[in-house]
Parts: C-alpha cells; structure tokens; sequence
C-alpha cells in the first residue's frame, strides 16, 4: 500500500461478528421518499407510455425530433411544441453487460442496460434494457423494437416498455 | 382522455449498520451488562467525556481510562413533541430531553416522562437486564425525581 501502511487500516467484520454481538451496531433503514415533478414535457411521454406510444418533440426551426421530448430547442435555443407520434422502433446507441444487479447481487443472466435511439430521432435517446437477446449477438446499431407491458398493467412508467428486443428491418 | 402524470413517486433503499466504535463498545457493554454509565477520562484535562470519546478534544491525547458516572442528571433542555420523526401525530406526546451529568462532559439526548421544566433532577430507568441489547434503547427513559 505505501511505505507507512503495510495494511488497511481498522478491524474486518462479518455477519457473523454481528449476529454474536462480538461488535455491537445499531441498523437502521432512513425511508428515503422522493415525489419528482415530470414537468411538461415529460408528463406527456409518460402519458404516452401508458397508451402505448413514444412521443416526442420537434423543433419548427430545425426539424429536430427529440424522445424523451423536451419544451425547448437545445440546438436553437426555442420553444418547442410540436408533438409528434413516433415508432417504436430504432437502433442500439451503446449497450452495455451487467452482471450485476442494480442492488450490486450477482446474476446467472446478465442485464444489458441501452440506449435506445428511436426512429426519426436526432442525437436523442433514452435508457432502456434489451431482451430476447444473447449478448453476444448485438451491435452497436442492431436495430430493437420495443416489448410493451399489457395496456392494464400501464400506469405511465418507462416500465411501461418492458424491454426493446432484437428487430428486423421493416422500412 | 386520462390525465398526464404530473409526479413520479419512489423510495431509495438504503440500508446501513453503524458500529459502534471503540469508545461505545465500552458505554453501551456497561450499560448491557451492569445498567451503568461510563465516561471516558483525560486525567490532563481533568474531562470526563460522556458519551465517552477515544480522543481528548481539548489536547489531543488518546483515551484509554473510563469512569462511572451517576445515573442521575439534570435537564438542560428538553421538549414534548406530539410528533415522530416522520411527522405522524402521536397517541401520546413524548417528552426529549438533554440530560447532564455530575462530574461529565457532554450529556445524554433521551426520552422523559414528567419532565416539565429546565434543572428538573431525573434518573435513568434501565430495562430489565435480559431485554438489553447493547443500544440506547436499553435505557428505557429518564424519570423524574420527585
């Protein structure tokens, strides 16, 4: 380690440290509550979610058409409220495997967390999971179509998608 | 028509465990296991440290030398709250309290019952020794001395 410190620092301790009481602790889990204000634009993709769509926006100066859609032009500088329905269908931007869960458990399976450019869109996307899909066989570029929960279990999340899998090709 | 979602609502789960430390490993054993407050004590300083500390804050030294203190305090402060932490009304108001010690440096924040006033004498009343588990709680509250 340095010179100074042959070893870390300070006591190692295992469960079992603690289950005997050999080192006394206290546990406590904070209720970490959050309510976040989607805002316009927002509130009206997740509204699309639950019905089934992606929409977006698109900027009348630059014909730019964003997802997640935003209320302003981030390339002119503009309000920006034309709405627009999209497919949802589009390509891998990046991609990643995890074998690791979001709560840091080991997976068997890995999860392969992306980022999802819908069709029509312009240096825009969102983040998502593919399904259906063995690692190995996707590309940066590999064209996806998204997996929708069932409209009665829709209740305006981006869960609402439950993944993007591996698509053909349908011009 | 259904509405837009104008909020997304969820919870972090967070977890921790606080280890109690060389200093509260001594506090809280004593407390489990003889139903009595200890002080750490820099003889230099003439300090005893309660709840105890393993450095002197004024000079620095290690601390290695713990003390007894009384079970008996006086409020410094206190409050009676019809609140928990969370902000849901209680059945019964709880009283809180600063409680010092004779002869200690530093004091102890706990619950009260009868407590209505600054300087009011109060003693601390220990669980039964089979229910103690090594934490605060194992002071059950402070009451007041008549």
């Amino acid at each position: 380690m340095s010179k100074h410190l042959q070893k870390p620092p300070g006591v190692p301790l295992r469960e079992e440290d603690f289950e005997a009481q050999r080192v006394l602790s206290v546990m406590y889990r904070p209720k970490m509550r959050y309510s976040w204000a989607t805002g316009v634009a927002i509130g009206r993709f997740l509204k699309g979610l639950r019905e089934g769509k992606i929409i977006g926006t698109q900027c009348t100066h630059c014909r730019r058409i964003v997802v997640p859609p935003r209320v302003f032009c981030e390339w002119c500088f503009r309000p920006v409220n034309d709405w627009v329905d999209l497919p949802d269908t589009g390509i891998i931007n990046t991609f990643s495997v995890s074998y690791i869960s979001t709560d840091t458990t080991r997976l068997k399976t890995p999860i392969i967390p992306a980022v999802i450019e819908i069709d029509g869109t312009t240096h825009a996307g969102f983040l998502h999971v593919i399904g259906e899909a063995k690692p190995e066989t996707l590309k940066i570029g590999t064209r996806v179509k998204a997996v929708w929960a069932e409209s009665t279990k829709r209740r305006g999340s981006i869960t609402d998608i439950r993944y993007f899998k591996p698509a053909e090709w349908k011009p | 028509m259904t509405t837009e979602p104008i909020r997304v609502e969820g919870d972090f789960p967070v977890y921790f465990r606080y280890t109690v430390g060389v200093a509260g490993e001594k506090f809280f054993r004593e407390i489990m296991e003889n139903g009595r407050l200890m002080a750490s004590r820099c003889s230099s300083c003439n300090l005893n440290y309660l709840p105890p500390r393993i450095y002197c804050e004024r000079c620095m030294s290690r601390l290695e030398e713990y003390v007894p203190v009384e079970n008996e305090g006086t409020v410094e402060a206190f409050t009676i709250t019809h609140q928990d932490a969370e902000g849901n009304p209680l059945q019964e108001p709880v009283g809180v309290a600063l409680v010092r010690f004779p002869g200690a440096y530093g004091g102890l924040v706990h619950r009260t019952i009868d407590v209505l006033a600054i300087g009011d004498r109060v003693r601390a009343v220990f669980k039964d020794k089979k229910e103690r588990t090594g934490s605060i709680l194992d002071i059950k509250f402070f009451e007041k001395i008549s």
